[in-house]
């Protein structure tokens, strides 16, 4: 992999082309999956996943990162859809959504992304791992009911993550089984050094012979193995082109009339604007080249998409993980594989549609569960614990959020964990008290603010009577006024405990507090 | 509170803080030390090695004596230099002397201040030996400078000069030499001169 990152995007075009094509094989069902969650036509999905590939992809400054509908957004669209009356109306909401990100993208709202901190992120992708592990796991056993990519922990057919494992292995299908299990096997074979170290064979990405070893012995099974083989609900199933194009529509503009409409577009912005920006982080936490996407640049290439993805009748897009975590562990080089894949999408619904229920979604299942496997990888859970409590703390309560209620959750959750602990040691570390013998020492390490008022106080409550304290903090610049004061008080109720209380003077102390007169 | 309570309490405070900031700091350090430097720099106050390079405790092995003195019959100095050179391996060795340094202007002038004045002999030697340029200097600062610089030069060129360098270079094609002024005005370091291993010495001076 010596390739130069800064390449034009034809420069590794092989790379590019194979792994669009995985990416292509995993968003179809998706696109269709997340449709059916929100309730809306399964074309509007299609529509974002072209638009999400193509649009985002060459407006947007990330070579790796996958857009298209959101699984994240899936309830929100729900909801809004019932709450204008018409998908149409929606679709205008949608448009608008796209207006306010773009007006975000230059008011430079992108920054916010600079905020998350890293070990949050690191907990979402490993939480969107583990659900996708636990939510493929009955379609890799054959129980295809739920549709692809929901990821919420309650589902709409009232069954839970777990529970829905169960029936699963309740019900197994062992032509399913079979299938799942070759794939995964030959994923796991292909990933091995054996194959890495062959300069022709791991040019082709396993994900792709995973699809084609699914395809293969579905045809074996129907010919030799009738029982065995799958059909209907277990296969990828793209609806024809005149059936899809029965829920194709324009958006409806006389609901501008309806307040209820900016509501909900100010909260579609918000939010896919947000899944957007924590999705292209993880990207460029993924990303080998270590290439850094500019954040306003993607909320513009998200609000455009949107826009015209709401004018043509479209699901609203964010970039989303799972199929660029899959981009990028078949070896996506540039951006050149996201468009791809938003050309495939279209070329497949438009000209031959019927020629992808071929493949098995347990064969597909068995790709996600590699793509989970990566996202939330045990060397990932050990790194974040070596780190010390203060990241392993806000990574795993943001994978157990994500994992009982939904993604924004867990990164709000996450948020406040991560911040409580960046507080929390600052208001430790800055005032340190030591002794030697009956002398003792209370120093200032950081910038003292009144957030750092009840540790003072309890540091000059710590120090016993008859002793002598000294009190040091030259190498600190800003004292807050309470801060001082407690030291004024302490200087004087040491007094009682005959307390000897010296503040430490120097020449070079940044503080007027600390500073000695000086005689020249 | 007396002042040298104040450096233990100082002392306390410095190693808590280090422990807090890398628990390990000591772990490592307790059984050995790899540095890469030696440095021979004057004893001066103002001039602290670790703090004038930012460097950590294990980083810098350290000889300090008044006015950064290199004389091949001063044992304390030569066993530092044999047990850095041989034993620790240092990859370099600098030699550092400052502006306004006391000892160099004790060196050029007339005044006795005991027992030192048979060490600064050596700086009134340098002197002796450079007189022509140094007495064509408009004023005696920019004496005092150049003095300064000269006895920084002529101390690694006596490194040179010992059979310690000679046969680590050798050896191991190692250390680097080189010659350091510090500014105590502005806090900068400049380097005046750099000797690598496998340069050419003075015939009489040579060792097989």
């Amino acid at each position: 992999m010596g390739t130069n990152p800064n390449q034009s995007i034809f420069g590794s075009y092989r790379q590019d082309l194979t792994a669009s094509v995985v990416v292509f094989f995993v968003a179809i069902p998706l696109c269709l999956g997340i449709s059916l969650a929100s309730g809306a036509p399964l074309i509007s999905g299609l529509i974002a996943g072209v638009l999400g590939g193509i649009v985002t992809g060459l407006l947007s400054g990330s070579q790796l990162s996958v857009s298209g509908p959101a699984a994240g957004l899936a309830s929100i669209v729900l909801a809004s859809i019932s709450d204008l009356g018409t998908f149409q109306a929606f679709s205008a909401a949608v448009v608008l959504a796209g207006v306010i990100q773009l007006v975000l993208g230059y008011a430079k709202a992108g920054a916010i992304g600079y905020f998350f901190p890293s070990s949050v992120i690191k907990g979402m992708l490993a939480g969107i791992g583990l659900i996708l592990i636990l939510k493929q796991i009955p379609h890799a056993l054959g129980d295809d009911k739920d549709y692809e990519g929901d990821e919420s922990f309650l589902q709409p057919d009232n069954q839970n993550t777990f529970t829905e494992i169960l029936a699963a292995v309740m019900n197994l299908s062992t032509g399913a089984v079979i299938i799942s299990t070759a794939c995964l096997a030959l994923l796991i074979f292909w990933g091995s050094d054996r194959i890495k170290k062959n300069a022709v064979l791991s040019i082709i990405p396993g994900p792709l012979l995973a699809v084609v070893l699914g395809v293969v012995l579905n045809l074996f099974f129907q010919n030799s193995f009738p029982e065995l083989a799958l059909s209907g609900i277990h296969m990828v199933d793209l609806p024809a082109l005149d059936e899809l194009s029965a829920g194709f529509s324009l958006p409806d503009w006389t609901i501008l009339n309806d307040a209820r409409v900016f509501t909900i577009a100010i909260t579609l912005a918000l939010v896919a604007s947000l899944e957007s920006l924590l999705s292209i982080e993880a990207a460029d936490k993924m990303d080998p080249f270590k290439r850094v996407t500019p954040l306003n640049r993607e909320l513009k290439a998200q609000g455009v998409t949107n826009m015209i993805s709401g004018f043509l009748g479209g699901l609203p897009v964010t970039s989303v993980i799972v199929r660029t975590s899959a981009n990028v562990s078949s070896g996506a080089q540039t951006k050149l594989s996201t468009i791809a894949h938003g050309f495939f999408i279209a070329t497949a619904v438009l000209l031959f549609p019927t020629a992808l229920e071929y493949i098995p979604l347990s064969a597909l299942a068995a790709i996600l569960l590699q793509v989970g496997y990566k996202l939330s990888s045990p060397s990932l859970w050990k790194e974040q614990f070596k780190k010390g409590l203060d990241q392993f703390i806000p990574f795993s309560v943001t994978i157990l959020v994500i994992l009982l209620t939904n993604l924004l959750m867990g990164i709000f959750i996450g948020i406040l964990i991560a911040v409580y602990f960046v507080l929390k040691s600052n208001f430790h570390s800055a005032v340190l008290v030591v002794n030697h013998g009956n002398n003792y020492m209370i120093k200032f390490t950081k910038d003292v603010s009144f957030l750092n008022k009840s540790p003072l106080l309890k540091a000059v409550e710590s120090i016993p009577g008859n002793s002598k304290v000294l009190i040091e903090g030259s190498s600190i610049q800003y004292y807050d006024n309470d801060i001082l004061e407690i030291l004024n008080d302490f200087k004087i109720s040491a007094l009682k405990k005959n307390i000897d209380v010296e503040i430490k003077k120097t020449k070079n102390a940044l503080h007027p507090f600390f500073k000695s007169e000086t005689i020249d | 509170m007396k002042t040298h309570e104040k450096l233990l309490l100082e002392n306390r405070a410095w190693a808590a803080l280090q422990l807090e900031r890398d628990p390990e700091f000591f772990n490592r350090l307790e059984h050995v030390q790899t540095p890469e430097f030696l440095w021979i720099g004057c004893s001066d106050s103002r001039v602290p090695a670790n703090e004038i390079t930012n460097t950590q405790p294990g980083e810098i092995f350290v000889h300090r004596n008044i006015a950064n003195i290199v004389d091949h019959t001063d044992l304390n100095m030569m066993s530092v230099v044999q047990y850095a050179v041989e034993v620790l391996q240092v990859k370099h060795i600098i030699v550092c002397g400052h502006y306004g340094c006391g000892g160099v202007k004790a060196a050029m002038g007339n005044s006795s201040f005991g027992l030192i004045d048979n060490w600064l002999r050596n700086i009134k030697d340098t002197y002796y030996n450079n007189r022509v340029e140094l007495d064509n200097l408009k004023d005696a600062s920019t004496r005092a400078d150049r003095l300064t610089e000269l006895n920084v030069i002529h101390g690694v060129y006596n490194l040179v000069k010992t059979n310690i360098i000679q046969r680590a270079w050798k050896d191991w094609n190692k250390p680097v030499l080189h010659g350091w002024v510090y500014r105590l005005s502005d806090g900068i370091l400049h380097d005046l001169c750099k000797v690598e291993p496998g340069s050419e010495i003075e015939r009489v001076y040579r060792f097989d």
